[in-house]
């Protein structure tokens, strides 16, 4: 190793110190915590995508059935095949043409089969069952979202998770009271279509749109809305789902129709080809809903999705002519936002069930408690080995000891920089990686004294500990990244956050313990005169 | 130069199947543990729901118990959790309550763990102010007469860091000298709010089919990162070496899992997440021996096969102690000082470093020296000679 070189791989250390330290300063800022350190709820939900598949079997079951009957085809029955297939029994031999087309009318995205004997399999492919699947999380992972900030939590964490994505994982910093936000969390969604409160003298009700803010809309209002009006909010969402505007309706507080009242949606297309959605409610609230757009033709009408605390307009269809109990909303839907519409329409009417499988709550006191206690075992275990290493190898020992301590350094700074969370069990990573990274020193530092016990130099005992030792390391720290793999694929939580530690603790311990160290000597044995004794 | 060992000549081989012996009846031993006894399975691999409850004063957890089986819970697991004077209960439940209903039954305990003077408070409208938080704290002090709502906020603001650094909140006394108080405040907090007998420290439940899947992804990543080892021995070695190295881990989690079932510790994430530290900390220290037994198998010249490894034990000796020895302080440390939470994971580290150290010694490298004796001895036909 030439001396000359030493100065770059000072500054490549000096360079790699700053860094760290200016990621991990201040500390209480730079290092996230987990829940289980600073306190707060964790709620993990398993979105029922089942009830969502049934659902649509069971619906395109009875309309199937409604259609020919409709048609005047006779059948002897409609049957489930299967997880997700149907057969039509006993057709009328004489109209499998007309069959073929409703079929195809209706569930024209499935493969069709003619099974012979006048029965027909329709079989919801794949593509299909996925696409529901996934608008049944979606939608689910939405309205929570929607939730969740009306909770008015910091940093709160809702994201997907499990190998399907069917689950939801929420996360609520400094949040104790938990059965609170698990009433609001479970609160089903509920499907209302609600009348508009036009702002006095509207006269193009039909284009009408509604402000953009609060106080736009009190504005148009004169400052004070009607007694019976609510404010209900409209996200509109742009391609790559970022909010782009939000609409804040004036609407009647007493629903026109809700959720249960709609017997069916879908997409259909109007006598032009564009996508619309047609939708059948049930006949009572047919009743109700004639007399309502009786009133409401060339007028607006909302339609509502929510639970009882947090309600969003999804639509705001304008009413054309009198609907009863049945009625198409169109409004140059791309085929996908009519078949996304309908979907909503008919999972708000029946929400997808969703179940909490998971939840801890950690108050404040206690995660205080074991962050002192971690970090007092932590700081007892490293000052331990620190005074162990310099007693033991004397001037080498303090060599180690500045390897150690910059491998502290460089944990927290990596996990600074990639935004890694410190677990309780990450503290104990924490811990390990000390007495780990101590022992590329340690047998750095035997092999050293081995060969000096052979009668070799200085100089050569040196290369030839740092040379052998460095396979052996790379050994053990390979068959330890083994299993900390394992651990992070395993990991849920708090255990992800320890093989995280781990990990990033053995990679730094390679730069500390075979780099840095290695310059140290260098420092003291690379001055051109020779060295007779080494103390180690 | 300062030496726990000096120079070792020591013959560890001459020994090998009185280790194996003794292994493998330690090995019996902790199979039949698992076998009669298995393991306190915590709530993340059976379901259910628990918490952790601090009280003002000294629980009686046969009243706890009684309060519990009276409001329907079953026989719910009651215990102390740390020094007895913290007055911390651990309780456990399954995922049913007697009625058949599932769920997170938390606030089903808290409410059986009411006292009727706490009830009676509770319903007359008083705010119990060891269960509620800052904001509802806040709203309940603007109303008080004598404060502004500045001087409100700033009380609830230090009600709450005290409770958040006491967990709970023993009598009025203790209030006294926070920031904010006055004989004004005080007074009002003695008659508008109450001090309920413990507060909720932390509450988990667990469904059970998450249970059910966390306990069988637990027993695959083992099972992988034991696979994991074994390959990249293979790999970087020899197949035979791998294996040696398994056995060796095998044998560790097996008597560590027999020791941790005899002491009824629970089984938990952190737990298993400690086994699998074990393994990779276990198969360091195989590596570091098998990788000096193969340097010098290189330069071995016409030495026996088994003086090759006593003398690479003998050579690695001094460091396995100091690494053994320094890691195993700072789990004892992580066992005695790091609090409850993190005991029984290090538990299973401070037994796994001894027996994890002991293996790499008396059972890698034995089970290595063997079979590599038995293939020789095939080889010559029968013929009794060290390789």
């Amino acid at each position: 190793m030439s001396g000359s070189k030493l100065p770059l791989k000072f500054a490549i250390i000096a360079a790699v110190i700053v860094l760290a330290a200016w990621y991990v300063y201040p500390p209480g800022e730079n290092i996230n915590l987990g829940l289980d350190l600073r306190g707060g709820a964790h709620i993990l939900m398993q979105v029922d995508t089942d009830s969502a598949l049934n659902y649509e079997m069971e619906l395109t079951q009875s309309r199937i059935g409604q259609a020919l009957k409709d048609e005047g085809i006779t059948y002897d029955a409609i049957v489930p095949k299967g997880t997700s297939g149907l057969e039509l029994r006993g057709a009328d031999p004489t109209r499998e043409e007309d069959i073929r087309e409703l079929l195809q009318d209706y569930v024209g995205g499935w493969d069709l089969s003619n099974l012979g004997n006048a029965s027909y399999s329709m079989v919801m492919p794949t593509s299909v069952r996925n696409y529901i699947t996934t608008a049944a999380i979606e939608t689910t992972l939405s309205t929570l979202r929607n939730r969740v900030d009306g909770l008015g939590v910091r940093e709160p964490i809702i994201q997907k998770q499990g190998l399907q994505g069917d689950r939801i994982l929420i996360q609520l910093p400094g949040v104790e009271d938990i059965s609170q936000v698990k009433d609001i969390l479970q609160d089903p969604a509920v499907l209302e279509w609600k009348e508009v409160t036009y702002p006095p003298g509207t006269v193009d009700t039909g284009t009408w749109l509604a402000p953009q803010s609060m106080e736009g809309l009190l504005a148009v209002f004169g400052g004070t809305l009607p007694a019976d009006t609510e404010v209900f909010e409209q996200v509109i969402l742009s391609e790559d789902g970022t909010v782009t505007t939000r609409l804040f309706w004036p609407l009647k507080r007493v629903s026109v129709v809700v959720g249960n009242d709609l017997k069916n949606a879908r997409r259909g297309n109007d006598q032009w080809g564009d996508a619309n959605i047609s939708f059948e409610l049930s006949q009572d609230a047919g009743r109700r809903f004639g007399v309502a757009t009786k009133e409401n033709v060339g007028r607006k009408m909302a339609i509502v999705l929510g639970g009882t605390r947090s309600k969003e307009v999804i639509s705001a269809p304008v009413i054309r002519s009198q609907i009863f109990d049945q009625g198409v909303i169109e409004g140059g839907f791309s085929i996908q936002d009519a078949e996304n519409l309908a979907l909503k329409l008919r999972s708000g009417s029946l929400p997808t069930q969703v179940d909490i499988i998971e939840e801890r709550t950690v108050g404040p006191s206690l995660g205080l408690d074991s962050i002192k206690a971690g970090v007092m075992a932590a700081l007892i275990g490293f000052i331990g080995v620190l005074i162990f290493m310099v007693i033991y190898y004397r001037f080498s020992g303090i060599n180690a000891v500045v390897a150690l301590t910059l491998n502290l350094l460089l944990v927290l700074g990596m996990m600074a920089a990639i935004g890694a969370t410190l677990t309780l069990p990450g503290i104990a990573g924490l811990v390990l990686v000390v007495g780990m990274a101590v022992d590329s020193n340690v047998l750095i530092f035997e092999r050293i004294r081995e060969e000096l016990r052979l009668g070799k130099t200085v100089r050569s005992a040196v290369d030839q500990g740092f040379g052998r030792a460095f396979l052996t390391i790379i050994d053990c720290n390979i068959t330890t990244l083994v299993a900390a793999f394992f651990l992070f694929s395993y990991g849920t939580g708090p255990v992800k956050g320890f093989a995280v530690t781990l990990t990033i603790g053995l990679a730094a311990s390679l730069f500390t313990a075979v780099f840095v160290s290695r310059q140290l000597f260098e420092l003291v044995l690379g001055r051109g005169h020779r060295v007779e004794k080494l103390s180690i | 130069m300062f030496q726990i060992l000096k120079q070792t000549n020591i013959d560890f081989m001459s020994r090998r199947k009185v280790y194996l012996a003794f292994s493998g009846l330690l090995m019996i031993i902790s199979l039949a543990m698992l076998g009669v006894k298995w393991l306190n399975m915590g709530i993340e691999f059976t379901g259910g729901t628990e918490m952790q409850v601090k009280y003002v004063a000294s629980p009686d957890l046969s009243d706890i118990r009684t309060a519990l089986k009276g409001a329907g819970l079953g026989n719910p697991v009651v215990t102390t959790i740390g020094d007895t004077d913290l007055h911390e209960v651990y309780i456990r439940l399954g995922v049913k309550a007697e009625d058949g209903k599932e769920g997170d039954l938390t606030s089903r305990v808290m409410g059986a763990l009411h006292t009727t003077a706490d009830k009676a408070n509770h319903d007359s409208g008083m705010v119990n102010l060891n269960e509620t938080n800052q904001e509802a704290l806040q709203l309940k002090l603007r109303a008080a007469p004598l404060l502004t709502d500045d001087e409100a906020d700033a009380l609830a603001a230090s009600i709450s860091v005290y409770r958040r650094e006491n967990a709970v909140i023993g009598s009025y006394e203790e209030l006294d000298g926070l920031a904010g108080m006055t004989p004004g405040a005080m007074e009002y907090l003695r008659n508008q709010m109450f001090i309920g007998q413990f507060a909720l420290r932390s509450q988990s439940f667990i469904g059970p089919a998450i249970g059910a899947e966390l306990l069988e992804k637990a027993m695959w990543a083992v099972l992988g990162s034991l696979a994991g080892v074994l390959l990249y021995i293979g790999i970087r070695f020899q197949f035979q070496w791998g294996v040696a190295a398994l056995a060796a881990l095998f044998h560790d989690t097996v008597i560590t899992l027999g020791l941790f079932s005899l002491f009824n510790q629970q089984m938990s994430l952190p737990v298993v997440a400690a086994f699998l530290t074990l393994i990779g900390y276990s198969v360091n220290d195989t590596v570091v021996v098998f990788d000096r037994i193969r340097e010098n198998l290189r330069l071995r010249g016409n030495q026996k096969l088994v003086d090759v490894v006593n003398k690479s034990l003998n050579q690695t000796l001094s460091r396995t102690v100091i690494t053994s020895g320094s890691t195993w302080f700072v789990v004892v440390g992580l066992w005695i000082l790091g609090g409850e939470a993190l005991r029984p994971f290090a538990f299973v580290l401070t037994i796994g470093v001894i027996v994890g150290t002991y293996s790499s010694i008396c059972i890698a490298s034995p089970v290595l020296v063997m079979w590599r004796e038995a293939i020789l001895r095939k080889k010559v036909g029968g013929g009794a000679r060290n390789s």
